[in-house]
């Protein structure tokens, strides 16, 4: 048999055997190419007015962050299927082959595991393009006709990322497999895995993991604005140290305590499961520590993109809240008649409409005098209480006490400010007592910023400003009666406008972008995801090997079956399940955490993913479970 | 050696026969209908050629295999007539196993390899503790308990087995060429253990040897050949003159054993 009919026979027995790693790698070269196909394909190009280019550079980020998880994702598998392979070299080396052939073998053998994933990946990438590109849009809900384009700079792109890096493991793989020894490769397989550490060392891992991950937890529980940044960071760093740690150094000490605890130990199949654990987290603490951080840093991707996409939800809802505005310096307008008119000209219907009069107060009363752009007004608290019964807007706020004011913000995609909880007005300080950021005054509540007084204290500066008084109206056709709004605008003979008016289209999609990346976030959290659960599956099957004599030992003493069974559930329910608690916890301080940053309430996301990630575990764990007591168990005699 | 037709029996064997390769084909009988009695406190050696059937009469009597004729009593109960579930327990509950590898389990100490099989019946831990102690004293292993099955000499792991099988107090403990592994001073120390399980604790031990040093340390030895128990020697004097007639009998029956 030649080397490359060898080869083949190997991998095609480990197609079936690996057939989790060659899923998982074409799965991720589909989604790196459908993300580079948005960027080349001209299929979108619908989106060019939407700033495409906006698109573009975040679907380009996101393929770095996906590459630089790919580039591990692989190294990590690739080690796992040399791991697996060195154990049959020993054979061949009997069978005459030296290290350089046996190195050229295992190359060949993994370029066609690769080339498989490769060629899979890339041709339901290509098919599949237009739905991957049509989900991409619903999610985003943006609608544009979208048709099949295929263009060849996604696919040289993708072929180039995947075999730069697969070919750099393949590469690392054959130095490796030529550079040990003969003894080496034919006792690869059994290493002495029970390593006891000093009791020392990992104590002291122990108690440093203990406090790194208490003070992750704290710093991110801190982290609240842009200026405690640094807490974030921290956060970051500790919490992916205190993993770490955690399953090297706390995790391997409570199951050995369970160990050293006979009373505990000796309950059942305990003995046997939290044994072949303790001998197990020794071995896989890597891999438990990427995945947890794997999971909880897509969790955090996910709320990130949610919280914008919520952001830009109440943008869109807060510029939708009129549809015209009329503001007059001077004379007072009848609202009634320009409803009147709305309606006449361009049979139109008016849904609500508001008034409000407002004063405009120099920046030097506001002692913003640095912020000469800034532009200051208040209004009374019966006016917007007014607007509020008017309109249907909810105002819920008690009503002010004295040195009292609310802050009528308006909705932006994130703020650099920190939120100020006093305001000085002219020679009075003032308690902020809230903040609301519904569209009240309409557009111009967008370019100024606006306090609400108690009426006593509006009435005291009104000698010092400029009053304003706003009309707006919500319409059902926002065309239809635009020319007759325009026509309202009143102009002194110096061309100065006295009434001016405004009218607000809805959401042009100029900031669409920002719905990409939230459905792009989504696919990047799905993805890794399965690719956490994948290298849980992976590791289960290759445990399974190692398994098996252990289990014919059992069996031979007279161990009933149906005991293995309910042993071997423990121990891989433990292996998916402890991840997923550790990244449940840790994700609930990144999230609060980025809520904090961003100002939204995810703890609904922080829900609903957990919840997402725990079923999709479910389903390989259920599935990892029967392949490893076939696998490990089995039936034969 | 004399007993009472009362005395109560462990295992019963009444003509056992046992081929392979019946269907359709030629069949090789192995087995051509074996009877023996097996009392509480026996320690019984089975000698015998390569392929004189050993391995099958001892796969048969630890329930690993079915017979084609014939009858399997233990402790009264018929083997034939009980079902897979009934044949585990007893597997679990009456019998103790020893095999020519240690089969320890590396994952864990030896002293939870020990405790596996009484933890695994759901004996409360302190009970578990006291007998793993009685029985690690019994094969001297009291120093090594907490070791690894890797950090454990040969001898060391196959008493380490002797003392799982025995932990559970099986009511006959089937060992399969226990000493096939060990070297000769190991041997020693597993024999004489096992032996003092036999005295001290009436442990009653089935052994597939085809050493005549190792069958000298049984109270009687059974010779097989051919599928038949062609002779029995009771020990009536000291160990060495004992294992000298075991060998003059292996010539005198021709010819060396393997």
């Amino acid at each position: 048999m030649s080397l490359l009919k060898l080869s083949f026979s190997n991998f095609r027995r480990s197609v079936r055997e690996y057939g989790v790693l060659v899923l998982s790698l074409a799965f991720s070269v589909f989604i790196f190419f459908n993300f580079q196909n948005v960027i080349y394909s001209d299929a979108l190009d619908v989106l060019r007015s939407m700033r495409k280019e906006m698109i573009d550079a975040v679907v380009q980020a996101a393929s770095v962050v996906f590459g630089v998880f790919l580039l591990f994702f692989t190294w990590y598998a690739t080690n796992v299927f040399l791991g697996q392979r060195k154990k049959e070299i020993g054979i061949y080396i009997f069978m005459g082959l030296d290290n350089a052939r046996i190195g050229k073998m295992y190359a060949i053998e993994t370029f066609l595991t690769g080339a498989a994933a490769w060629i899979a990946g890339l041709a339901a990438g290509v098919g599949f393009s237009k739905l991957f590109q049509m989900i991409l849009l619903k999610m985003s809900e943006i609608s544009v006709d979208i048709r099949f384009s295929f263009s060849l700079t996604p696919v040289l792109v993708t072929t180039a990322v995947f075999w730069l890096i697969y070919g750099f493991m393949i590469i690392k793989g054959y130095v490796s497999i030529v550079r040990s020894s003969v003894l080496a490769l034919l006792t690869g397989a059994r290493k002495k895995e029970k390593e006891t550490k000093s009791g020392a060392v990992s104590a002291v891992k122990t108690v440093l993991g203990v406090i790194a991950l208490a003070a992750g937890y704290w710093c991110a529980l801190e982290t609240g604005e842009i200026s405690s940044f640094l807490y974030a960071v921290a956060a970051v760093v500790l919490v992916i140290a205190g993993i770490y740690l955690a399953y090297d150094g706390v995790i391997p000490f409570a199951v050995r305590k369970m160990c050293e605890n006979k009373k505990f130990l000796y309950k059942k199949e305990r003995t046997l499961w939290v044994n072949s654990l303790s001998f197990r987290i020794r071995k896989n603490y890597r891999m438990y520590a990427m995945v947890t951080v794997l999971m909880t840093a897509s969790v955090t991707v996910l709320g990130a993109a949610i919280a914008l996409n919520q952001r830009y939800d109440r943008i869109v809802r807060f510029q939708e809240t009129y549809s015209y505005q009329v503001v007059s310096y001077g004379p007072e307008l009848d609202r009634e008649e320009i409803v009147r008119g709305i309606e006449e000209n361009g049979a139109n219907e008016v849904e609500y409409s508001s008034e409000a009069r407002v004063l405009i107060l120099p920046n030097e009363v506001f002692h913003a005098e640095k912020y000469a752009n800034a532009a200051y007004g208040v209004v009374s608290e019966s006016q917007i209480k007014a607007v509020a019964e008017e309109t249907g807007l909810e105002w819920n706020h008690p009503d002010l006490e004295k040195g009292q004011v609310i802050d009528l913000d308006h909705v932006i995609l994130m703020s650099m400010a920190t939120d100020n909880t006093e305001v000085t007005i002219g020679d009075a300080a003032y308690e902020i007592a809230g903040k609301d950021e519904t569209a009240y005054l309409g557009d111009v509540q967008w370019s100024m910023s606006f306090y609400v007084l108690r009426d006593e204290d509006y009435e005291k500066y009104r000698p010092d400003g400029a009053e304003m008084l706003l009309y707006n109206f919500k319409v059902k056709d926002i065309d239809a009666s635009a020319d007759y709004i325009r026509s309202l605008a009143q102009q002194t003979e110096d061309g100065a406008y006295i009434v001016g008016t405004n009218i607000i289209y809805p959401e042009k999609g100029e900031d669409a972008y920002i719905r990409v990346t939230y459905s792009l976030c989504v696919f990047l959290f799905v993805t890794l995801i399965l690719a956490a659960g994948s290298i849980i599956f992976l590791k289960v099957g290759n445990d399974a090997a190692e398994d098996r004599q252990r289990y014919v030992i059992l069996k031979k003493i007279g161990i009933p079956e149906k005991t293995l069974q309910k042993s071997a559930k423990q121990e891989i329910r433990f292996t998916y399940y402890c991840p997923f608690v550790f990244m449940t916890v840790s994700s609930v301080f990144a999230i609060r955490a980025l809520g904090n940053v961003m100002r939204e309430d995810l703890w609904k996301v922080n829900v609903v993913s957990t919840l997402f990630i725990l079923a999709v575990f479910t389903v390989i764990y259920l599935i990892s479970l029967t392949g490893y007591r076939n696998k490990a168990i089995g039936k034969e005699k | 050696m004399e007993r009472n037709i009362t005395d109560r029996k462990i295992l019963e064997i009444r003509n056992l026969t046992k081929g392979f390769g019946s269907r359709g084909g030629y069949e090789t009988r192995v087995i051509k209908g074996i009877s023996m009695d097996i009392f509480p406190g026996d320690f019984i050696a089975v000698m015998g050629p390569s392929g004189a059937g050993k391995t099958t009469l001892l796969n048969l009597l630890s329930t690993l295999d079915k017979p084609d004729g014939g009858q399997i009593l233990l402790d009264g109960e018929n083997l034939e007539k009980v079902g897979n579930k009934r044949l585990s327990e007893i597997r679990r509950d009456k019998i103790g196993f020893i095999f020519q590898e240690y089969n320890l389990l590396d994952n864990m100490s030896l002293e939870d390899n020990i405790a596996l099989p009484l933890s695994l019946n759901g004996v409360k831990s302190t009970e578990v503790r006291r007998r793993v102690q009685k029985m690690a004293a019994v094969f001297g292993l009291t120093e090594h308990l907490k070791k690894y099955p890797y950090q454990l000499s040969g001898g060391q792991k196959q008493r380490g087995a002797g003392a799982r099988a025995l932990v559970t107090e099986p009511e006959i403990l089937f060992a399969d060429e226990p000493t096939g592994a060990l070297d000769s001073r190991s041997s020693r120390d597993l024999l004489v253990s096992l032996e003092s399980a036999n005295r001290s604790g009436n442990a009653t031990i089935l052994m597939v040897t085809h050493d005549a040093y190792a069958a000298s340390y049984a109270k009687q030895v059974y010779f097989l050949a051919d599928g038949q128990i062609r002779c029995r020697l009771v020990k009536k004097e000291e160990r060495k003159a004992f294992y000298e007639r075991i060998l003059d009998l292996q010539i005198s029956m021709g010819g060396e054993q393997e």
